[in-house]
């Protein structure tokens, strides 16, 4: 679970990354934080990762109540989360085994369960074939499942994911995405951060939309049309949207096209056709 | 921790060094022309502080008693000399030995011998090597208190140029060890900052996935050590080869080198067993310090 209430971050620098912002995760939930660069979305990351404070609220994860957290506390609050980075961040010098056997071995967890559950997996992600493969002999897509297969390797109660699909195909994002769908489905909450409005309005789920620091839509929602994203005003209007049942966008065939009700009801509320939107940002 | 948690991170650090190769080269070689340096500078100050007490050590105490004086006495004298804290060795100088002496010395007019019979003129002497030549005076003292000594003569200046030379020696070895300690300290400071910044993300990945300071140090720790270790030991052997030769070399010099104190240079096989131990130890140690407080910029994620 993930709670932010009334949090604000201002950098010595003065700037106000984040203000007053108030917010609530629950166990279980997928949701998608979007916005445009400078918003705010890598602070609140970084907030939740512990790796800055807040200058006034209060940040809870998973029960740990980061405003109290001391520094010789963070590793064992960390262990319980699992993160996937846009830039994989895996250690170039292990192999695809040795750098989710990592998460293991820093638990101190016995060499039989490492042995069972590396390979589990690894299997989970499809990877059987690049066990013993350094990073550098991986693509893109391959090494993000590499980096989610680490994240799920210590079973956390929530995964991170700062733009996951920020430095693969395009193609390749929907399965990264569809993989962290599946991980939900088990029990684990997921805190994507994209850019990607394609993909949002594939997936649809919960939508966080942070602008100048601020949360101005949080709904949970079939799809969305990227046009409308960053504006606030657009915003207040798709709560209609949020009334779509969240479950009936997922299993759905994975081109945003055929999500002809999302977009029925963006039209009603922009006037515009069906197909005028869907460009990345 | 388990101890397989231990052998794990022990065998990271040795695998690191082979991962990161070069950089572990590098670090390797900064580690040896700094011990090297270091090591040398320390050697050189202690032969040349040997090679000053050696000199020391030929300064003697000329004693002469009193010609009259009875065998019986000059026999309990040496003995009471021997006794003495400061004294080293004593070496008996009869009277026979003295009027000899003294007939080698006078290349002209040797005849004058020739209306001499009898020796007993000449006095019985002693020739006093002391330990500690800065005490030679006090000693020197102590041995004309002795009633049956007529004068017990030394050179106090010889001994205060010695004490001023080594003095010298200490402070200028000193300053240039301290000088040499603190440019090595230095260079090894970057190569193995350099060493871990190349890893820097590592470290960092390392933290996010929940790993303690400790857990991602210590195979920094053994790396650093195992790669200082090494060094030492490259140290030892060249210091070893360098060492011999030259002390080959001075002794070959016989005679003409003892008069600058050579024959006081200390043989390697004396000090192999502390130099070594020295080497590997501070080399293992800085290398693993090194490594270990370079890391610590990084940790703070």
């Amino acid at each position: 679970m993930v709670e932010l209430q009334n949090v604000s971050v201002t950098y010595s620098s003065g700037v106000d990354a984040l203000n007053n912002v108030s917010l609530k995760i629950n166990d279980g939930d997928f949701a998608f934080v979007v916005g445009s660069s400078g918003a705010g979305k890598s602070t609140m990351i970084k907030l939740l990762l512990k790796e800055i404070d807040a200058t006034s609220g209060v940040v809870t994860v998973n029960g740990y109540n980061l405003n109290k957290l001391r520094k010789r506390k963070i590793p064992e609050f960390r262990r319980t989360l699992g993160f996937v980075f846009q830039d994989f961040r895996l250690i170039p010098s292990m192999t695809v085994y040795e750098n989710i056997a990592f998460v293991l071995r820093v638990l101190d967890a016995p060499i039989k369960l490492i042995r069972k559950r590396v390979p589990y997996v690894i299997s989970l992600v499809g990877l059987q074939s690049k066990t013993n493969s350094y990073p550098d002999e991986l693509s893109g897509g391959e090494k993000q499942r590499v980096a989610i297969a680490r994240a799920l390797v210590n079973d956390p109660q929530l995964i991170i994911a700062d733009e996951p699909t920020g430095n693969i195909d395009p193609e390749l994002s929907y399965e990264i995405v569809e993989l962290l769908k599946g991980i939900n489905d088990q029990g684990t909450t997921i805190l994507m951060v994209t850019h990607e409005h394609d993909l949002v309005r594939h997936f649809g789920g919960r939508i966080i939309n942070i602008t100048d620091g601020e949360i101005v839509y949080d709904e949970v929602v079939m799809g969305i049309n990227d046009e409308i994203l960053p504006e606030v005003e657009l915003a207040q209007s798709m709560e209609n949207a949020a009334s779509v049942p969240y479950q009936t966008a997922l299993g759905t065939e994975p081109n945003g096209s055929e999500l002809p009700l999302i977009d029925d009801v963006i039209a009603a509320i922009t006037g515009a056709s069906q197909n005028d939107g869907g460009g990345a940002e | 921790m388990k101890v397989s948690g231990i052998k794990y991170l022990a065998n990271q650090g040795i695998e690191n060094i082979w991962k990161n190769k070069m950089m572990a080269f590098a670090t390797f070689c900064v580690l040896l022309i700094s011990l090297l340096l270091v090591g040398c500078s320390a050697l050189f100050y202690i032969n040349m502080n040997s090679m000053i007490l050696g000199l020391g050590n030929q300064n003697e105490i000329a004693v002469y008693l009193y010609s009259n004086t009875p065998q019986e006495r000059v026999a309990e004298i040496n003995a009471q000399l021997v006794e003495l804290e400061n004294v080293d060795t004593v070496v008996y100088n009869s009277k026979d030995e003295a009027y000899q002496r003294m007939q080698n010395q006078i290349s002209q007019g040797k005849e004058i011998f020739d209306y001499i019979d009898d020796h007993e003129f000449m006095p019985d002497g002693f020739s006093v090597t002391v330990i500690n030549n800065d005490q030679i005076e006090n000693t020197t003292e102590i041995i004309n208190q002795i009633a049956e000594v007529e004068v017990a003569k030394s050179s106090p200046q010889v001994a205060q140029f010695l004490r001023e030379l080594r003095r010298v020696v200490t402070i200028i070895a000193g300053a240039v060890i301290i000088a040499l300690a603190v440019v090595s300290m230095i260079m090894i400071s970057n190569t193995t900052k350099a060493s871990v910044f190349a890893r820097r993300e590592e470290i960092q990945i390392m933290k996010y996935v929940g790993a303690t300071n400790a857990f991602i140090r210590t195979p920094f720790f053994v790396e650093g050590f195992v790669t200082g270790f090494f060094a030492g030991a490259g140290a030892f052997l060249i210091t070893w080869a360098v060492y011999r030769s030259v002390y080959n070399i001075l002794l070959d010099q016989g005679t003409l080198m003892n008069a600058f104190g050579v024959a006081s240079v200390i043989p390697f096989d004396d000090i192999s067993l502390i130099v070594g131990a020295a080497y590997l130890l501070i080399g293992g140690f800085v290398g693993a310090l090194g490594s270990v407080v370079s890391t610590r910029k990084h940790l703070n994620v």
